[in-house]
């Protein structure tokens, strides 16, 4: 990236010094596993590309809810990829995130002074799990239905603040109209902003402290 | 990394602005200090392994961006290639009720398909006649940004507000900005009842 463009950009935004921050900082002699967290993020960023496709057409309404995701499925160009790309990805990214957690046990890399980093790695971990429940819902058909019946009855056997948790997730005693609203508001706004943030600290964080080399065994 | 050291100090902004030396001696000192140790190694074409790889990344990523993108093309506009408008012919009315001379604004309501949803929408068409057999229809909506004209009979024309263009009572521009006439709807008269088929 010399090119001329890139001088006058980087001449009044410095924008070298960051990629090279990011991109060109040293590490140890790794191996594949070290990827999982970067397959991870890739997984994020075409579920984020194929959901923001999806709201073009997805109707969050209990009585379009399932013809629009039909329609998108079975008339629209392409729909099928978008949205099979959307929903095998989110399997996935579910996998790939779990993966990245146990490579991090495995090598020890969550200790002194990654701890921090493993903290942001847990809520992304549930902020992972919410979204798959989230978008469950959406399609509006049985197993959606009653998947969402299931989640928020294992939710109300939360300690205390079960029977509470359960009323707010479904915006009432049962699954409603107002469940697939909040449950859509979830999952296109709210989870994707603390996403967006959580991924930032721990993107920050993984580069603050560099990467840990891989575990020996006389250490 | 220190985000000022690329920033022309006040004193020196001429040169380091203006120099080509200057700023290329900037950037190579970058790349000197994230390079890695060793002497990077070149093939034969002289290309480094850094060089190879970070091509390989351009290519791979953006054979995915294409076959992610490429179908979005086709998934946003899908819809709009789909015909929504009627092929049918859409029954208006009787034809005793259009009075020789004056166009008469008639209704139907049609069924229009956008995707998975069917809505019913008022159509309203301007049906004129001179001798109470041949018949003919004119759309109500304004040749130029899409208002509703209405007749006016003092003016013997058809009146749309939104530019004050005036149009002749065979659809023809009389004044104002509209590009071409009215358009117009294939017309049918069957047991005395008026058809149309043709824009909507
Ligand atoms: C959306 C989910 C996540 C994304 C996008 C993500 C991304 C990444 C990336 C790109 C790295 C760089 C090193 C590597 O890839 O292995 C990394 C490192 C790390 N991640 Fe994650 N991660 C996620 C979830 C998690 C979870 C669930 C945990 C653990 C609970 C975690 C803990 C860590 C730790 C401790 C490191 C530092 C590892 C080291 O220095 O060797 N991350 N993450
Ligand atoms: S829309 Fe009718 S004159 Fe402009």
């Amino acid at each position: 990236m010399s090119s001329k463009i890139g001088d006058w950009v980087n001449e009044r935004s410095g924008w070298r010094n960051h990629y090279a921050a990011i991109f060109l900082r040293k590490i140890p002699k790794i191996n594949w596993l070290y990827t999982l967290g970067s397959a991870t993020l890739f997984t994020m960023t075409l579920q984020f590309a194929t959901g923001i496709l999806l709201t073009l057409y997805y109707v969050p309404e209990p009585t379009q809810a399932h013809a629009s995701v039909d329609y998108i499925t079975n008339e629209l160009t392409f729909g099928w990829l978008i949205r099979g790309l959307h929903h095998w990805g989110s399997s996935a990214m579910v996998l790939l995130v779990i993966l990245h957690m146990v490579r991090v046990i495995a090598y020890g890399a969550y200790k002194y002074p990654r701890e921090a980093t493993w903290f942001s790695g847990v809520a992304l971990l549930l902020l992972t799990f919410s979204f798959g429940f989230t978008g469950y819902l959406l399609p509006w058909d049985q197993r959606a239905y009653w998947a969402t019946v299931v989640g928020t009855r294992i939710g109300e056997v939360t300690p205390f603040v079960g029977g509470s948790l359960k009323s707010v997730m479904l915006g009432g005693e049962e699954i409603s109209g107002l469940t697939l609203t909040r449950f859509y508001g979830a999952h296109v706004w709210i989870l994707p902003a603390v996403l967006l943030v959580l991924v930032g600290i721990h993107m920050y964080l993984v580069i603050r402290n560099g990467i840990t080399a891989v575990p020996k065994r006389n250490e | 990394m220190n985000d000022d050291a690329d920033l022309p100090k006040a004193d020196h902004a001429d040169s380091s602005l203006t120099d080509p030396a200057a700023q290329g001696e900037s950037v190579s000192r970058l790349d000197a200090d994230t390079q890695p140790d060793e002497d990077p190694q070149l093939d034969a074409k002289g290309i480094s392994r850094r060089q190879m790889l970070t091509r390989s990344v351009a290519v791979m990523g953006g054979a995915i961006a294409a076959g992610v993108g490429i179908p979005a093309i086709f998934y946003v506009a899908g819809p709009a290639a789909e015909d929504s408008g009627t092929a049918e012919w859409i029954r208006l009315g009787a034809a005793s009720s259009v009075e020789p001379g004056t166009p008469t604004l008639m209704k139907a309501n049609v069924e229009r398909r956008s995707g998975y949803l069917t809505s019913t929408e008022e159509l309203s068409v301007f049906v004129t006649t001179e001798n109470g057999t041949s018949f003919e229809a004119l759309s109500n909506v304004c040749s130029h940004l899409g208002c509703r004209v209405r007749w006016v009979d003092e003016q013997d024309g058809f009146f749309c507000p939104c530019h004050n263009a005036v149009f002749n009572a065979d659809g023809t521009v009389a004044s104002g900005p509209p590009p071409r006439p009215l358009d117009q709807f294939e017309v049918k008269v069957e047991e005395s009842q008026i058809f149309i088929k043709g824009i909507a």
